[in-house]
């Protein structure tokens, strides 16, 4: 069968497979056994397992425990609500301090937690409720959390970012530094807008906030900098050179545990298995997919499919910024259905040597994917964090969060056009501290 | 990261079977998490070894790698038990109620049988590094069955909490996907 073909039954078999509502990562290894069986016999089974622990026999993986466990920790305390107060206390007399500390605090929260949903419910649990009382507009409320929400897997350290790394063979620390500024422009636009919005809606009186003390602006520092400190410090031995992604994230893993012990008081037991209960059921569930995903890439490479697929791109001679398009087009809608991770683990190796043969950046492209899962993680119909702001403010209803939710992603497909016409975004910070990728 | 917010945990009712395997699979969650707190453990050891006290390291590395593996694999009943495996669940949401059973029931009889398939060749890869006693090519030279063991004893467990998961739908015991009826 021509390999093509093939890639196309492959393709919509995959599909079918996974709408079946059967879990990602068993789908693929269903998928990859059916076509080997079918095309190359019985007995290609018998690797399978060693591709599978092979996919994970990697020190560079370990990262990926290690930042859950630590956002895990951060999002069990009060930290999120407390980076929100100190935000809000100094932000006080910026227009509209309310919206942008809530955004600030998302940004920062999702860089220490790295995860979308958790950042969603860690600000919004204290920022929606506040914004209302204000009198913002349900819609800005709820949107701009929601959208702030997604900044997790784009502000470094993103686990997504680390799949992505993984899964191309990139740096990953390379990947982070890619993902600042494209995250800071995505939070200038969601605060353009919010802001905007706000004033239309015609009740400036809410920009007048309430003024606080300096004593009560020092007094909140000390319960929100040690976690904003680790963070920094992880990512410093990162670009300093000390030390690898996995053995920073692991110190970092064990300081906010501690941290969560001893300032949070997460003594009790119940409350401690939570955290490990919680990262263990995330990793175990991510690093499955990344070994399924490890088989079914063997799968299409020992049926010639992958290879084909790049060599006849090759041969279409179609504008590269077309092929961006559809490409764009592609990623967005599967990231209306399935996790980052998933659409990250089964496009990336087909994806990027079509990529980098068009001539783009691989790290520019990692952010443009990046942004093309967060748009999934705020439309229907999967749009978690959609679901953790109604599941937090049960009385905005889904249809005003949706709505109030859109605008943000206009915002999103604002920025990926912006770094289209200016791609040094993304990858002038990584050139400028680590030296151009060869 | 995507953890839908639509299933509920599986029921076991009062079902003996249905409840060993349970107690099976949360006994495995916590030695999953166990394993990811000694990795932590272990890998800041190694640091402190090499760079407070300037020693170089011999079995840390491979040691928390196969103990994340480890961990991956004896958590996967765990995880399936949380229903933490991240699915698509549109269909299954839009289905009428009999219909949802019936594609619950074919889903877990496909999930069976790749699990089914990969505790068989799993078992496999691990006797072969154990009847060959295969050392890993590095200075610690670990025995290589060690590490492979988790093969077989995870995919094992998780074929046991799926034959529950099967058991439970087809007697009522759980719902479907476990998902809330429609709402």
């Amino acid at each position: 069968m021509d390999p093509i073909l093939l890639g196309a039954l492959v393709a919509i078999v995959t599909i079918l497979v996974l709408f079946s509502g059967v879990s990602v990562a068993t789908g693929l290894l269903i998928v990859s056994a059916g076509f080997l069986i079918t095309f190359d016999g019985l007995r290609s089974l018998e690797l399978m397992p060693e591709i599978f622990f092979g996919k994970l026999d990697s020190f560079a993986l370990l990262s990926i425990p290690m930042f859950i466990i630590m956002g895990a920790a951060i999002s069990s305390t009060r930290a999120g609500a407390d980076l929100y107060e100190a935000l809000e206390r100094w932000l006080t007399r910026v227009p509209g301090g309310l919206v942008i500390s809530n955004l600030g605090a998302c940004a920062l929260f999702a860089a220490m937690s790295g995860s979308s949903p958790a950042t969603c419910a860690a600000i919004g649990k204290m920022g929606i409720p506040e914004m209302r009382k204000r009198g913002y507009p349900d819609g800005v409320a709820a949107g701009s959390i929601a959208a702030g929400g997604t900044l997790g897997i784009l502000i470094p350290p993103s686990v997504t970012m680390i799949v992505y790394g993984i899964a191309t063979e990139t740096s990953i620390g390379r990947l982070f530094l890619a993902g600042v500024l494209p995250g800071l422009l995505l939070v200038g636009l969601f605060m353009v807008w919010s802001l905007y919005s706000t004033w239309r809606s015609g009740d400036a009186s809410v920009f007048a906030d309430r003024s606080y003390t300096l004593k009560e602006k020092l007094a909140i520092l000390p319960r929100v900098l040690p976690f904003i400190l680790i963070i920094f410090g992880v990512l410093y031995a990162m670009y300093g050179g000390v030390a690898t992604p996995s053995e920073t994230a692991a110190v970092g893993a064990l300081l906010c545990l501690i941290i969560a012990m001893v300032i949070y008081r997460l003594w009790n037991p119940k409350d401690l298995w939570v955290v490990l209960r919680d990262s263990t059921r995330e990793s175990v569930m991510i690093l499955f997919i990344i070994a399924a995903a490890g088989v079914f890439a063997y799968m299409l490479s020992s049926l010639f499919i992958t290879q084909s697929i790049a060599a006849w791109i090759g041969t279409l001679e179609v504008n590269r910024w077309v092929l961006m398009g559809v490409i764009n087009l592609f990623l967005l809608v599967a990231g209306f259905f399935l996790p980052p991770v998933a659409v990250i683990l089964m496009a990336s190796p087909i994806l990027l040597p079509i990529v980098t043969t068009a001539g783009f950046d691989p790290y520019w492209f990692a952010v443009i994917l990046t942004i093309n899962m967060e748009i999934g993680l705020i439309s229907p119909p999967v749009g978690l964090n959609l679901y953790v702001i109604n599941g937090i403010a049960p009385d905005i209803s889904l249809k005003t969060i949706l709505t109030g939710s859109l605008p943000y992603v206009a915002c999103m497909v604002i920025a990926i056009l912006i770094l289209c016409f200016i791609p040094e975004l993304a990858t002038w910070l990584p050139n400028q501290v680590m030296g151009r990728a060869i | 990261m995507a953890t839908q917010s639509n299933a509920q945990p599986a029921e076991t009712g009062s079902n003996p079977f249905l409840k060993l395997v349970a107690a099976l699979s949360t006994l495995s969650g916590w030695v999953a998490a166990g394993m990811i707190v000694l990795a932590v453990l272990i890998t800041c050891q190694m640091i402190f070894v090499r760079f407070v006290l300037n020693h170089s390291t011999i079995w840390q590395t491979e040691a928390v790698v196969y103990l994340m593996i480890s961990a991956t694999l004896v958590g996967l009943p765990y995880v399936q038990r949380l229903r933490g495996h991240v699915n698509v669940d549109l269909l299954p949401l839009m289905l009428p109620k009999v219909a949802r059973r019936i594609l619950a029931i074919i889903t877990l009889l496909a999930s069976l049988a790749i699990v089914g398939l990969m505790f068989f060749y799993g078992f496999e890869f691990w006797y072969e590094a154990w009847s060959r006693n295969w050392k890993s090519d590095t200075v610690w030279g670990v025995r290589l069955w060690i590490p492979y063991l988790a093969m077989p004893v995870g995919f094992g467990l998780f074929l046991l909490q799926l034959i529950a998961d099967l058991l439970a739908v087809i007697s009522g015991i759980d719902r479907p996907f476990g998902l809330q009826d429609n709402r």
